[in-house]
């Protein structure tokens, strides 16, 4: 077992090394595009050899690139081009921001979806199985970038009952988070439902539940007992895979609602190729990616009897 | 005015008044050039009102209710790094600075520039020597008190090419190239341009003259340009770093900064001027979605958008208690071409495209009308020296022969680069490529986003740069059409156009000013280098308590009479 977490750590550094040699080519393989980026479009030749000079774009590209990634490692990401202050400063509040946003978005989206899900599979076919199925493909086929346009038109500009932007400018707001929760859970609840439904359909149809119900069990505890703790299996890895969706599938309702998040940043950067801005967010979700990877890989081989190693 | 004032008054006013009374200029144009050759303002409306028979007292501004003190005005703008007013590449940095800082002049929201930190000036015969009197009593927030070191060390640093202001470009005239004996990667002379020497002088502690090389009309416009805000004298001592050490003399003070999410800015004690009615404004930074700072408008969240755009306009008007601001500018964007990057080295190409335009058309497709139309010389109607030229007529006959004519008798097929924001830059240049359509000349877009066009912007061979509004027509052609500028993105190069616009920059006289014009805008719209789509105006919306503001064509916030009701 050790071994096998070292070599998965081991994958996971070479993953990021040879992801970080990609990043700094594409991003600095020149130094003239980097100098126009960070001194901007109305400078001239001479002043951006100058910075060039000052900033040691006339060394070897190997020396560069690790004194790069020697000051990655120890957090320093450089200054940020549009920001003007180190990357640091920008990206972990953001990161954290992402991460309230997310964090609310499972916790209205899992137990609705879950419930609802159990709900429609526990009679397969029923009125109310139809209706949460209908609803659930019909919100989930509307991409996010709509239906916040649609929750904003009715919410924000009818209605007058919410604030039309999330920028928490003046603190935390509750009555902010609504509209960037609701266009997210809208989207994505659909599917977690539909997949809890089926797994559900699916152990409602074995044999254990029918002998469970054919020998005179309450119809609540032969949902509860033996039918959801097996149903649930399925459901459980989908939204393990919604929280490295939601990292990157906020980017448009976060741009939309001005929600100051990781996905909004990216976006800014990459649009003003803020660079080193966009090195340390690249770094950042695929350090996100590779660790709940690793982690899922590592939990499963704990949780499934299964799966054993030699 | 005084008999002071009388004795030390430009040579050239006494003609400015006749001019006036003869009705030759409007009393537009008179306070205009008064003020710029150093009458201050109230002296001129004074003149103009003499000569005219009209009251003394200045346009008032159509007013509803007293102005009231206090309260904080929320703008949704982008809260953008401050870190060196020089450097400054965008409107929204220096709206936030502009409360702090201050500048030698000011231009008004009707495009007329007026003394400010410098309490007169006055100007050389031949516009080559410019006198700067700076106003006592002016103290920055720090104690310390303004003079002319503040002034010398400023264009010292402007000018200096280890800075990277782009200020370098709008004060050629005080600027010498050296050849520095290198070559750089591509085997050309690397030539460097600094400030000529002895081309600034301290002549008293409130006092400065520019010695330039050559003569220069623009001056005090140039100085309320958005890199020009006055620093002090120590910033580079302490830090070059505004957003760190926010030292100015104007009459707000920086209380909270976060990049990229809101700034708020306080009202002062001890400011040297009136002072402003807002207890503070606050930015609050949306994004760059235009449609956010609509939201946050429509719910409350705050009290005006920096910015709207034509597209936007429908939206706001369904907004309650909303009211939408339009100036009339000398924006613009232009379909500009490389003269030595074929197709265009041939004029009859350039021609050819510019015999498809209708610019009626174009202005209505791509701008909603809104706007004036525009006649491919890129000089404004509301530039003071227009010249009027005849209305040029759509010509696919005329178009089609010039193609053939240039050998491109079965059409030519052309890729112009453009950037996605604003929208109707991406309208105008679909409509433009519709338009070409039925002569032959087959237009590809490639849509780039902003910041990969103004990277390529003055590279490309075919590419469509948008162009902020400048005071005076002159100050445009000299910055983008005089051979070798840096801003020179067609890389035309026209000694007869140079000289002539020379010329035009050192005639005072409006009238005379006028004629050269003629020659020049003829000259632009026969080498064909530019498709001019339209002059836009542009927009922002304000919640209706929000007083007294008044949308400057640059969009420059002047907020120290704007006041909550």
């Amino acid at each position: 077992m050790l071994i096998f977490i070292t070599r998965r750590l081991g994958l996971m550094a070479l993953t990021m090394i040879t992801v970080s040699v990609l990043v700094f080519l594409l991003m600095e393989i020149s130094p003239g595009t980097v100098a126009q980026k960070v001194l901007g479009p109305y400078t001239n030749d001479e002043q951006r050899q100058l910075w060039l000079e000052q900033n040691g774009y006339f060394r070897p590209f190997y020396v560069r690139y690790l004194s790069w990634l020697g000051h990655f490692m120890t957090g320093d990401f450089g200054p940020s081009i549009r920001f003007k202050v180190p990357v640091a400063e920008v990206l972990w509040p953001r990161l954290a921001n992402t991460g309230i946003l997310a964090g609310s978005v499972l916790a209205v989206m899992v137990p609705l979806s879950l419930s609802l899900g159990v709900l429609a599979g526990m009679r397969e076919g029923s009125k109310l199985d139809r209706s949460i199925t209908v609803a659930g493909v019909v919100t989930t086929s509307v991409p996010e970038f709509a239906s916040a346009v649609f929750l904003t038109a009715t919410f924000v500009f009818w209605l007058g009952w919410l604030p039309g932007t999330s920028t928490m400018s003046e603190g935390w707001r509750l009555n902010q988070m609504v509209l960037p929760v609701a266009a997210l859970v809208l989207y994505d609840f659909g599917y977690v439902a539909r997949m809890t439904r089926a797994s559900m359909a699916e152990v409602m149809t074995t044999p254990y539940i029918r002998t469970a119900i054919l020998k005179g069990l309450p119809y609540w505890r032969v949902i509860l007992r033996h039918a959801l703790r097996n149903a649930l299996i399925a459901p459980f890895t989908v939204i393990m895979l919604q929280i490295n969706w939601l990292l990157s599938g906020v980017i448009v309702v976060e741009f939309f609602f001005a929600y100051k998040g990781f996905g909004a940043t990216l976006l800014e950067a990459s649009l003003n190729q803020d660079i080193y801005l966009i090195e340390a967010c690249a770094m950042v979700s695929v350090f996100v990616a590779v660790t709940t990877q690793t982690i899922a890989d590592v939990g499963y081989t704990f949780l499934n009897p299964r799966i054993r190693f030699q | 005015m005084s008999k002071s004032d009388r004795e030390k008054q430009h040579p050239y006013i006494p003609e400015l008044a006749e001019q006036l009374r003869k009705q030759q200029i409007d009393r537009r144009e008179f306070l205009r050039t008064a003020t710029l050759l150093g009458v201050s303002a109230p002296a001129a409306y004074a003149m103009a009102g003499k000569i005219m028979g009209q009251s003394i007292v200045p346009e008032a501004r159509a007013q509803t209710a007293t102005p009231k003190k206090g309260g904080n005005l929320r703008c949704s703008m982008r809260c953008q790094e401050m870190t060196d007013p020089a450097k400054f590449d965008w409107t929204e940095k220096s709206n936030v600075a502009r409360g702090m800082l201050e500048y030698m002049a000011i231009t008004g929201s009707d495009n007329i520039t007026r003394p400010f930190l410098a309490e007169r000036w006055e100007a050389s015969t031949d516009l080559k020597t410019w006198t700067f009197k700076l106003r006592q009593g002016v103290k920055w927030s720090n104690g310390d008190e303004f003079n002319a070191d503040d002034v010398v060390h400023n264009f010292t640093r402007w000018l200096d090419p280890k800075v990277g202001s782009s200020n370098l470009g709008l004060f050629d005239s005080m600027v010498t190239a050296t050849d520095t004996g290198k070559l750089d990667a591509k085997g050309a002379k690397m030539i460097s341009k600094s400030m000529t020497p002895g081309a600034i002088e301290k002549v008293d502690a409130h006092t400065v003259k520019l010695h330039l090389n050559r003569a220069e009309l623009a001056v005090p416009e140039n100085l309320y340009n958005y890199p020009t805000a006055i620093v002090h004298r120590k910033f580079d001592e302490m830090g070059a770093n505004l957003s760190k050490n926010p030292i100015g003399t104007g009459p707000f003070s920086l209380k909270e900064y976060t990049v990229g999410q809101k700034i708020v800015l306080a009202r002062r004690q001890g400011y040297w001027g009136d002072e402003p009615l807002l207890d503070s404004i606050t930015y609050v930074d949306h994004g760059d979605d235009p449609a956010a700072g609509l939201s946050a408008l429509a719910s409350g969240q705050v009290d005006m958008v920096h910015e709207t755009f034509v597209e936007q306009l429908d939206v706001v008007k369904k907004i309650p208690n909303v009211v939408l601001h339009e100036a009339i500018t000398a924006q613009t964007a232009v379909a500009r071409m490389q003269v030595d990057k074929k197709p265009f080295t041939d004029k009859r190409v350039r021609q050819a495209l510019l015999a498809c335009l209708d610019h009626p058309k174009l202005l209505e497709v791509a701008y909603r009308g809104r706007g004036a139309l525009a006649e491919d010389h890129h000089v404004a109607p509301i530039h003071p020296e227009y010249f009027k030229l005849p209305v040029v007529k759509q010509d696919y006959a005329l178009a089609k022969k010039l193609l053939a004519d240039a050998g491109y008798a079965n059409g030519i097929d052309v890729k112009i680069d453009l950037k996605r924001e604003p929208p109707w830059e991406l309208a105008a240049c679909q409509a433009i490529a519709e338009i070409c359509k039925p002569a032959g000349i087959r237009i590809q877009l490639n849509v780039l986003p902003s910041t990969q066009y103004w990277e390529i912007w003055d590279k490309t061979d075919f590419g469509f740069t948008g162009w902020t509004h400048r005071p005076l027509g002159v100050m445009v052609l000299n910055l983008a059409y005089r051979s070798g500028v840096p801003w020179n993105e067609t890389h035309y190069d026209n000694p007869a156009f140079n000289k002539a616009l020379d010329a035009a920059g050192s005639t005072l006289d409006a009238n005379e000013r006028r004629k050269l014009m003629e020659g020049l805008e003829k000259t632009l719209q026969n080498d064909a280098i530019i498709a001019q789509p339209l002059w836009r105006s542009i927009f922002s919306s304000t919640h209706e308590r929000v007083k007294d503001y008044k949308l400057h064509p640059t969009n420059y916030h002047q907020m120290n009479k704007v006041w909550l009701a």
